[in-house]
């Protein structure tokens, strides 16, 4: 086990640096950088001093230099927690990400949390009545949540949260709660603000994921030493249980690994649409101005909770499946 | 209704104050104000004299925004009133002597937000310290200050009174100084000294550079003096409301300036808002926003379009919703590059005739009706009726829907030859294949470009049309590679002849018509290309004429024969004017005029309205003040 999780971590790590190579590459891609941008937003507003304003700020933003060295600049201060310089904000990247890292960590684990919550107990009970009106009614609904858009959605559900139960548009919390301390009628605020974004952003992945428990059950009802012990009159939902259920459970398990960058991604438009105080905005307004520490720490932020959800997924598995434990071990 | 000024003239502390002056905290009001206050005029404005508190809140799409508060604030050395006159604000007086010779004279007992003095030593830091310092000042005096390449002698006559002079004429400096971006020739030099490194302990210096992450001094320096962006909560201020929250953040909060230097007709200290409070949103969610009732006074990220959505929230969260007319010369506009690099096409759009029959075939009408529900008038891009430089022929010339006349201009060009699909072909047999590049995904542009499309094609031109980021637009203008691109109309669509011409003129880099010759005018011919063109050269001549004189009557005169030009030339191809800005506005917030030009420059929006005498009605009130 140790062996198979070293060699998970490895890869891990040399995942996490190809990624960082790729973002820095991509940031840079559109012509300019973040002063060619801020020219144009002065000009814009009829600054007709903007050129002379940024000519010595390139030179003080490291600007001038090759970008392979910035680069390396950015990602050796990374492993020590530096993670630049946010030139929009004029200060550093950590400071500026503060409270957004975290509310994102909430908002993808409870949305992670709702996906297997629901899809669970659903899938195991359309299982059991294949065909029944509930199977066909849910399996409807699912089909739904996947095919509505999920801007729609969040705009209706919006109106709905604000028009039915008076919860503020927009935001993970009440805008007086903004500034003040965490408390208990913050939490609860922000609890339910955060019911549409979950909803909206895991609806498509509960679908799949009732769909894919529903259709590995069948599978492993059918199944020969299933039908013996039905046949030994063993109760239905002990055979379920013992032997049906963890075989399918592993399909169910290291679908974390798809499920999470779908979720992580799909969070960051929502966030978008939604203005959720989450690093989706921010990364969005950042790729934008080409403020590129920023865009890129954010990036990396989203990169490494995606290959740490996978990781855990890979544990999980390990624990529940003794076979994927056994494989690495002999391929390694 | 009101108690009469008599009765009122016990001055009360705004309440958020009063603690801190009770306290001992705080100067009572009479201290904490200059020894002669800015009178703002109650009975000229049409406002009634209001009451303390409350929070305004608002949205805006990004944080970056927290610069409208300076626009919004809009307290400057001199501003300008709704009607585009300057005067004087900040500064008790200005003596102007043969348009080159200014004196300003400061309020006595003048502080800043932080309490602090307000004096010529702000003025003299700016001077000597920052634009003129060989480190801070490298790029040299801001174009606004420099008259035939040359800076003015500034005297610091006392405490109080400050003079700029120069040898000619210099009619861009008050304009330049009540601007919306403004220039600012003073600092809080109590606080940035602190930043620079003739003031400052050299090893604290280098502290504060470590650990505000900075590469030196100047940078720290230019970090700290920033108030136009606004985003410095320590940063000293004379704006009406300060900045209270560091950013980043979701909702900033900008509190009322205890040292503010206006007071209301009763000698009320202004303003009379405690509060301000602005989130950050995005666009598309502004307007179900609104329509919950979280805004009481919100202009940006609506358009028409939402209009009647907005409209039927208006009795259940008891907002009105209010048009007020553009004062941008037109709402769309087609920029034909004179300086495109594509040699064929710039050969065709520097023809005046080709541009006039773009023009013939645009059907204005159609588009007013179809995506302003006729609330648009057909125009070309030029000042608008409301300026006394108006004429109707103007803003006609070239804009009748007239595909024939179009048609024939085009054969007269020497574009006879059609492809299969009917499209004109260049005499090198290039298809007019025309592409118009635009800013913004909005989707109103599109819609507007999808009809021009249509009525060109009966014309023989074909538009493909691309959206761009507007950053990226920006670049590729100053590299020449757009056709045509698309924007917004002359900024001060109501100039009166006192007001610059430069934008009829080749000045300036950002003009899609020509930018490389307007970064020629802006660098004074370093960079960029000289016009070859008669009426570019002409309208550059005339600008520079109307810089020279004082004589009122010549500047008109000159004014009329720049517009003229322009509107037959047509180096821009306007398309509607006098689409409103739909302002929502809560019915408890008074003193908000019902209507009035929306305009950034000159005005700043709701700027030169003084919203610091914007106040809210006790909740009750509202109740009966309607009918």
């Amino acid at each position: 086990m140790l062996r198979y999780l070293a060699f998970r971590v490895g890869t891990m790590i040399s995942t996490l640096l190809v990624t960082s190579v790729l973002i820095f590459t991509i940031i840079q891609l559109p012509p300019g950088d973040y002063l060619t941008n801020y020219i144009g937003e002065l000009r814009a507003e009829g600054d007709s001093q903007a050129e002379e304003k940024v000519a010595f700020l390139r030179e003080q933003y490291g600007l001038d230099q090759p970008l392979p060295i910035q680069y390396l600049r950015w990602i050796s201060g990374f492993v020590r927690g530096d993670f630049g310089y946010s030139f929009e904000y004029a200060a550093p990247v950590s400071e500026v990400m503060g409270d957004r890292v975290f509310l994102t960590l909430v908002l993808n684990f409870a949305t992670v949390l709702f996906v297997y919550l629901v899809s669970f107990p659903l899938g195991l009970y359309v299982a059991r009545r294949k065909g029944s009106l509930a199977d066909r009614s849910l399996t409807l609904t699912g089909y739904l949540g996947l095919a509505t858009p999920n801007f729609l959605l969040a705009l209706i559900l919006l109106y709905l949260a604000n028009a039915l139960f008076g919860i503020s548009i927009g935001g993970l919390m009440d805008p007086a709660y903004a500034d003040e301390g965490w408390s208990a009628a913050k939490i609860g605020s922000m609890l339910a603000h955060l019911v549409v974004p979950v909803v909206v952003i895991g609806t498509s992945g509960t679908a799949a994921m009732i769909q894919r428990l529903r259709a590995n059950l069948l599978d492993e009802l059918r199944r020969p030493y299933v039908v013996a012990a039905t046949a030994r009159g063993l109760p239905g939902g002990f055979v379920l249980r013992k032997y049906a259920l963890r075989s399918a459970l592993n399909p169910f398990v290291s679908d974390i690994g798809d499920i999470l960058p779908q979720i992580v991604s799909g969070s960051v438009i929502i966030s978008v649409i939604m203005s959720l105080p989450t690093t989706g905005p921010m990364l969005l307004s950042s790729l934008r101005s080409q403020d590129m520490y920023l865009a890129g720490s954010f990036l990396m932020f989203l990169a490494i909770l995606t290959v740490a959800g996978m990781l855990v997924s890979d544990i999980i598995l390990a624990l529940v499946d003794p076979r994927v434990r056994l494989s690495a071990r002999r391929g390694a | 209704m009101l108690a009469p000024a008599t009765l009122r003239a016990e001055l009360v502390e705004p309440p958020l104050l009063a603690g801190a002056v009770e306290r001992g905290e705080l100067p009572p009001m009479r201290e904490r104000l200059p020894d002669d206050p800015y009178r703002t005029d109650f009975e000229a404005m049409g406002r009634e004299v209001g009451r303390y508190g409350g929070t305004l809140r608002t949205l805006e799409t990004q944080a970056r925004d927290t610069r409208r508060m300076v626009v919004f604030g809009y307290a400057r050395l001199v501003g300008y009133d709704p009607d585009g006159v300057i005067l004087p604000d900040i500064a008790s007086n200005v003596d102007v002597e043969e348009g080159r010779s200014f004196t300003f004279h400061l309020r006595r007992g003048h502080r800043w937000s932080d309490g602090e003095p307000f004096t010529a030593e702000d003025f003299r830091y700016y001077w000597e310290d920052v634009v003129n310092d060989p480190n801070l000042g490298r790029n040299g005096l801001p174009r606004q200050l420099m008259v035939d390449g040359k800076g003015p002698v500034v005297t610091f006559v006392d405490d109080w009174t400050v003079r700029y002079e120069w040898d000619a004429p210099n009619p861009a400096f008050l304009p330049a100084l009540a601007a919306s971006l403004p220039l600012e020739i003073f600092r809080p030099a109590h606080y940035l000294r602190n930043f620079h490194a003739r003031y400052a302990e050299p090893e604290e210096l280098a502290q504060r550079v470590a650990a505000e992450g900075q590469r030196n001094w100047e940078a720290l320096h230019f970090k700290h003096d920033q108030s136009y962006k606004n985003t410095e909560p320590d940063l000293p201020s004379l704006q009406p409301w300060v900045l209270a929250t560091r950013p980043p953040a979701d909702r900033f909060l900008f509190r009322r300036n205890p040292f503010f230097h206006r007071v209301d007709s009763d000698g009320q200290q202004l303003p009379y808002i405690d509060t301000v409070s602005m989130s950050i949103a995005s666009a598309g969610l502004i307007p179900a926003m609104i329509s919950s009732g979280q805004s009481d006074l919100q202009t940006t990220a609506l358009t028409l379009g939402n209009y009647a959505f907005v409209k039927q929230g208006e009795d259940r969260q008891d907002y009105d919703v209010l048009r007020w007319p553009s004062g941008k010369g037109s709402r769309m506009v087609l920029f034909p590059d004179l300086n495109a690099s594509d040699p064929d096409w710039s050969e065709l759009l520097r023809q005046s005739d080709f541009r006039r029959a773009l023009s013939l075939g645009i059907n204005r009408e159609d588009i007013a009706q179809a995506i302003y529900y006729g609330l648009a008038r057909p125009a070309g891009d030029t000042v608008l009726p409301g300026s006394s430089l108006f004429s109707p022929d103007l803003a006609t010339r070239w804009t009748r829907f007239d595909p024939d006349e179009a048609n024939r201009l085009l054969d007269s060009l020497g574009l006879t030859g059609r492809d299969v699909s009917g499209t004109r072909l260049m005499a090198n047999g290039r298809p007019l294949d025309l592409v118009v590049e635009f800013a913004g995904e909005d989707g109103e542009q599109t819609d507007v470009l999808q009809l021009v499309a249509e009525d060109w094609r009966r014309i023989g031109v074909r538009m493909l049309f691309k959206a761009v980021e507007r950053d990226t637009l920006a670049a590729r203008l100053a590299a020449g590679s757009p056709i045509v691109s698309v924007g917004t109309g002359l900024e001060n669509g109501t100039p009166r002849p006192e007001d610059s011409p430069a934008a009829l003129a080749p000045t300036d880099s950002s003009q899609a018509s020509w930018p490389a010759w307007g970064l020629h005018f802006e660098s004074a011919g370093r960079l960029g290309a000289e016009p070859d063109l008669p009426f570019a050269q002409e309208q550059l001549r005339l600008n520079e004429a109307w810089r020279r004189t004082l004589d009122m009557g010549e500047k008109e005169r000159l004014w009329r024969r720049m517009l003229e030009i322009d509107a037959d030339e047509l180096p821009r191809i306007g398309l509607v004017a006098d689409v409103d800005q739909i302002v929502v506005a809560s019915r408890r917030l008074r003193n908000i005029p019902r209507t009035g030009r929306w305009n950034f420059e000159p005005g700043a929006f709701f700027g030169s309205h003084h919203p610091d005498t914007f106040f809210f009605a006790p909740p009750t009130a509202t109740a009966q003040a309607q009918p």
